[in-house]
């Protein structure tokens, strides 16, 4: 017997599986998402953040390139708030590149993509810090900047308003079945090791790279080849719109600048895993100087991090590796394929084209359920709702000009002077089950993703543990650590300049004034290295706890 | 610009070797590079807190532990300064404190534990009386009492970890909070505010009214443990004051930066070198020493619109840090800016660090290798300027933050660089 039962399991708290539960919310059925870890912790929160015009596709993949012209549009209408409409350029700084021209302008015909090649004139005075090399540049207005935080959130607090639940942290062990139907999943939770079952009448595959591991627990193939990106974070924006190398798409040649940063992106490696993503510092080497081919400045700004993320690539069966591969996504309807009834997976695609995945996946099992209520999510926005919700409304992206506190006639307190987060912003989600981390927070809130890398607002975050969220000093002390923590893991890889001076104060701040390190000891438990959420979890998911 | 012996550095070690040539008769020039990030977290000496940066067990007396360390480990820093610099440097120290108008305390021979704002108990040296209070060999109860809409110093933060590893009685470890007066609610203020408020008698008044009002403990034996707010620069009056008006005994805890506590310290002392003839030279960077015959002959200073030489007959490096500004540390290499020697190589950035940041890192050991005179040295040991003499943390080896030991080692250096810099 069940603990409990709902109409359609996710599993995936990715952009596609935040999709597809807002998608059947819509259509009135009732859904329940499950993620392992936090949302938005794997491939979409690990992007560069780049809403694909299409022209990176529109010549070795024009399927793609097409949807990534219509998801475009859609969501410039749906998620207005998560996006800068940056535009971009397309630049040749090479022969080779000047070669791929044509191909370039007839694959953006091709696929309706809007392409406008303008003089270097031109170029350089819209973007002044157009490295000297730079050859020819096309100006393609709907490339953008796509906060994957924010529209995983958007689409979660979307459907959580239509009645869908989220849990967080919570593992698929295995499957309940009967005959050849999948009657439901078992999960645990991540921290407390809790089972629980969970009835359903379908299920759907929305784990991207993790897609093989959980079909493998119904004995069904899915063949995803994990695919390495590590991208190099700059404290300054460096250009106004999104840069892209005009060529057959290769290393480091996108910098996408977005919200207070640039991100260098990004590479490709195989790698055997989706969890194992070492950053090398050959590929960090190449981000800065394939980025500087085409931006000055990239060298010399100040890089605040690394990180790395895995793209789930859909295995056609061709030959194709790594970029060769379509960027295209499936529909995997194992009834039809394997003969296993209320399972479905959703393969493939990338975060600009989340959206019509969702679509696609939903249909398939709406379908099934009988349901025919047609798809809305192309139509009604993310933020359909007349009362403040909206976390990051005082973003420079929304607001339009970095001015926080525009018509309140003095400074109002920040937990984090870096991005300019609020305690209105953060507290909230303090209320949030899913929330168990300040890693957790910082997606939500952007918390500790400036230049001090929560030197500062772990320990306001950590404070507002205890004092709204109740949890004990032991607790709150152990996530400020872990938040240090993973933060440092990142910033470790661009250890120079101003981020090594940085440092300094981190070190000044948590082992000399606060004596955090004996702190830890005291508690004798070391510091934890390893994922995002480390421990102190199980402790963290006791208090979140409806008491 | 010529002077007698010329000092570099922000620090506390820069502070120390200025004072100390000033008290034996000489005339230094002080070059302030500009403000280094541990002005903004400083708050008390810490001299040896740990024997090592793995040790749980506080180091009780300090002195007789760095005699032990320098028997172990003849290449410590605290070795290469020598005991009786420490000695002597801190004396000067609480000497010059006093001078300055500071009330401070502690000694060589006893380290007093005090409660951080995250409620850890940390092992400080020499300290300035208003956070006296806070000894936590006493058993008296502590109260936390922070200020509502002042996120800086989380007093339940701090006592809910104090409770668990300090408390000797149940509910010994309590937070509170106040509202503080004139600070409308949902409005920025910063330790700075506070500290400029609690000058005025009228506000401290109200303060101290609101927390006897609240601890409503008449009689019992408990202290408070406030964030280091107590006066922006007359720091013991106020801090006295506010004690008697609240009628238990009051401590301060330094806070996240701006710290008022640095604040008043480096401020003062440096107003106070000033005020007692000495010449500073401000914001201006190195960025190059002329050496020849074995000699520095001037310093090139540069700072944005001006550049200018100095002359000496005797220069102090007391950079506060490697990584205060003063080096220059570049993708592969980190370079000083006198001799543009590379003082640490690395393939790979992340050879720099532990993948902890709660470890001992790589990196904070980079600096100069020293002759037994503390002169910077090439790579075979000899010096590279006769009368160059290196203090504080351009030092190579100087890592004070896992043991606690950030002031004794700028004290000791500083005060053995003077010396050797006059004997030069």
């Amino acid at each position: 017997m069940p603990d409990f039962t709902t109409g359609v399991v996710v599993i995936g708290g990715g952009s596609t599986g935040a999709g597809a539960l807002r998608d059947l919310a819509m259509r009135g059925i009732d859904a329940m998402l499950i993620e392992k870890g936090d949302l938005a912790s794997g491939t979409t929160g690990r992007s560069h953040g780049l809403l694909h015009s299409g022209g990176r596709y529109c010549v070795n993949d024009l399927a793609a390139a097409i949807e990534c012209v219509e998801e475009g549009r859609i969501l410039r209408r749906i998620a207005r708030t998560a996006i800068e409409d940056t535009g971009g350029y397309f630049l040749s700084v090479t022969e080779e590149d000047e070669a791929w021209e044509p191909r370039f302008v007839e694959g953006c015909a091709k696929a309706g993509i809007t392409c406008e090649r303008i003089s270097l004139d031109e170029a350089r005075r819209r973007e002044p810090a157009l490295s000297k090399q730079v050859r020819t540049a096309f100006w393609l207005p709907e490339d953008g900047h796509l906060d994957p935080f924010y529209l995983v959130m958007g689409n979660v607090e979307s459907a959580r308003r239509r009645g869908a639940q989220v849990r967080t942290y919570t593992e698929v062990t295995g499957f309940t079945r009967e005959g050849d139907r999948v009657t439901g999943v078992i999960t645990r939770d991540a921290v407390t090791g809790e089972q629980t079952s969970i009835g359903c009448q379908a299920v759907i595959n929305a784990t991207g790279a993790w897609s093989g591991f959980v079909a493998k627990l119904l004995d069904v193939e899915v063949k995803v080849v994990p695919v390495k990106g590590v991208m190099v974070v700059l404290s300054h924006r460096l250009a106004h719109a999104a840069i892209n190398r005009c060529h057959k798409p290769g290393d480091g040649d996108i910098v996408v600048p977005g919200l207070s940063v640039a991100i260098l992106g990004t590479t490709a490696r195989r790698v055997p895993h989706p969890e194992v993503l070492p950053i090398e510092w050959d590929e960090v080497r190449l981000m800065l100087e394939e980025g500087a081919m085409m931006l000055d400045g990239v060298t010399a700004a100040r890089a605040m991090r690394a990180y790395a993320g895995v793209r789930p690539l859909y295995d056609l069966g061709a030959e194709a590796e790594g970029r060769e591969m379509s960027r295209n996504f499936a529909v995997i309807d194992h009834e039809e394929r394997d003969g296993v009834a209320g399972f479905t997976s959703i393969v493939g695609g990338k975060v600009t084209t989340y959206r019509l995945m969702a679509e696609r996946v939903t249909h398939v099992v709406a379908r099934k359920l009988g349901v025919t209520t047609p798809c809305s999510t192309a139509d009604v926005p993310l933020n359909d709702r007349d009362d403040e919700l909206d976390q990051l409304r005082h973003r420079p992206a929304q607001m339009g000009a970095p001015k926080p506190h525009l018509g309140e006639d003095y400074l109002k307190p920040l937990v984090c002077e870096c991005e300019l987060v609020r305690p209105e912003d953060a507290d909230p989600w303090l209320e949030d089950p899913a929330v168990r981390g300040l890693e957790d927070m910082r997606r939500r809130t952007r918390a500790g993703m400036g230049p001090c890398q929560a030197a500062v607002c772990s320990y306001r975050l950590a404070g507002r543990l205890v004092t709204a969220r109740h949890q004990d000093g032991a607790m709150a002390t152990r996530a400020m650590a872990d938040f240090l923590e993973t933060r440092w893991r990142g910033v470790r890889h661009v250890f120079w300049g101003s981020q090594l001076r940085q440092a300094q104060v981190t070190t000044g701040l948590h082992l000399e004034l606060f004596n955090l390190d004996r702190q830890l000891m005291l508690e004798n438990r070391p510091p934890p290295v390893g994922e995002d959420h480390g421990v102190g979890l199980a402790e963290a998911a006791q208090a979140t706890r409806p008491r | 610009m010529r002077f007698d012996i010329a000092v570099v550095g922000s620090g506390l070690a820069a502070l120390v070797a200025t004072r100390s040539l000033q008290k034996a008769g000489r005339q230094p020039v002080l070059i302030w590079p500009g403000l280094s990030s541990l002005y903004f977290v400083y708050a008390t000496i810490d001299v040896l807190g740990y024997r090592d940066a793995t040790a749980t067990e506080p180091v009780d007396n300090p002195r007789a532990a760095i005699g032990e360390l320098i028997a172990a480990h003849p290449d410590h820093v605290y070795a290469r300064a020598g005991l009786e610099a420490l000695t002597a440097g801190t004396a000067l120290a609480l000497d010059w404190l006093r001078e300055a108008g500071f009330s401070w305390r502690g000694g060589l021979d006893r380290n007093v534990v005090l409660p951080t704002a995250t409620g850890t108990p940390k092992p400080s040296c020499l300290i300035p009386d208003s956070m006296a209070g806070g000894d936590l060999g006493r058993d008296d109860p502590v109260i936390f009492c922070g200020f509502e809409g002042y996120e800086d110093f989380v007093p339940e933060l701090a006592a809910s970890n104090l409770s668990r590893t300090w408390g000797h009685a149940p509910g010994s470890v309590r937070g509170l909070r106040i509202r503080p007066p004139r600070f409308a609610p949902g409005r920025l203020f910063t330790s700075i505010d506070l500290a400029r408020s609690f000058e005025d008698v009228a506000f401290r008044r109200e303060v101290a009214d609101r927390v006897r009002t609240s601890i409503a403990t008449n009689g019992d034996r408990v202290r408070i443990g406030v964030p280091a707010v107590l006066g922006l620069t007359h720091v013991a009056d106020t801090h006295a004051r506010f004690e008697e008006e609240v009628g238990h005994p009051v401590f301060e805890i330094p806070t996240l930066p701006p710290s008022v506590l640095a604040l008043r310290l480096f401020d003062r002392l440096r107003k106070h070198l000033q005020e007692t003839g000495i010449e500073l030279i401000w914001a201006a960077p190195a960025h190059a020493a002329e050496v020849s015959d074995g000699r520095c002959h001037r310093i090139q200073l540069k700072s944005p619109g001006r550049e200018q030489a100095v002359e000496a007959r005797a220069y102090v490096l007391a950079l506060e840090d490697t990584a205060d500004g003063a080096m220059r540390a570049g993708v592969h290499t980190i370079q000083d800016p006198f001799f543009h020697r590379v003082l640490a190589r690395s393939d790979v950035p992340t050879e720099r660090t532990l993948e902890s940041l709660f470890k001992p890192q790589p990196f904070a050991q980079v600096g100069y290798r020293i002759t037994d005179r503390l002169q910077p040295a090439d790579d075979d040991g000899r010096p590279l300027a006769d009368n160059v003499f290196v203090a504080g943390g351009a030092i190579a080896g100087y890592d004070p933050s896992g043991t606690k030991s950030r002031g004794g080692m700028a004290i000791a250096t500083g005060y053995r660089a003077a010396q050797e810099a006059m004997a030069a």
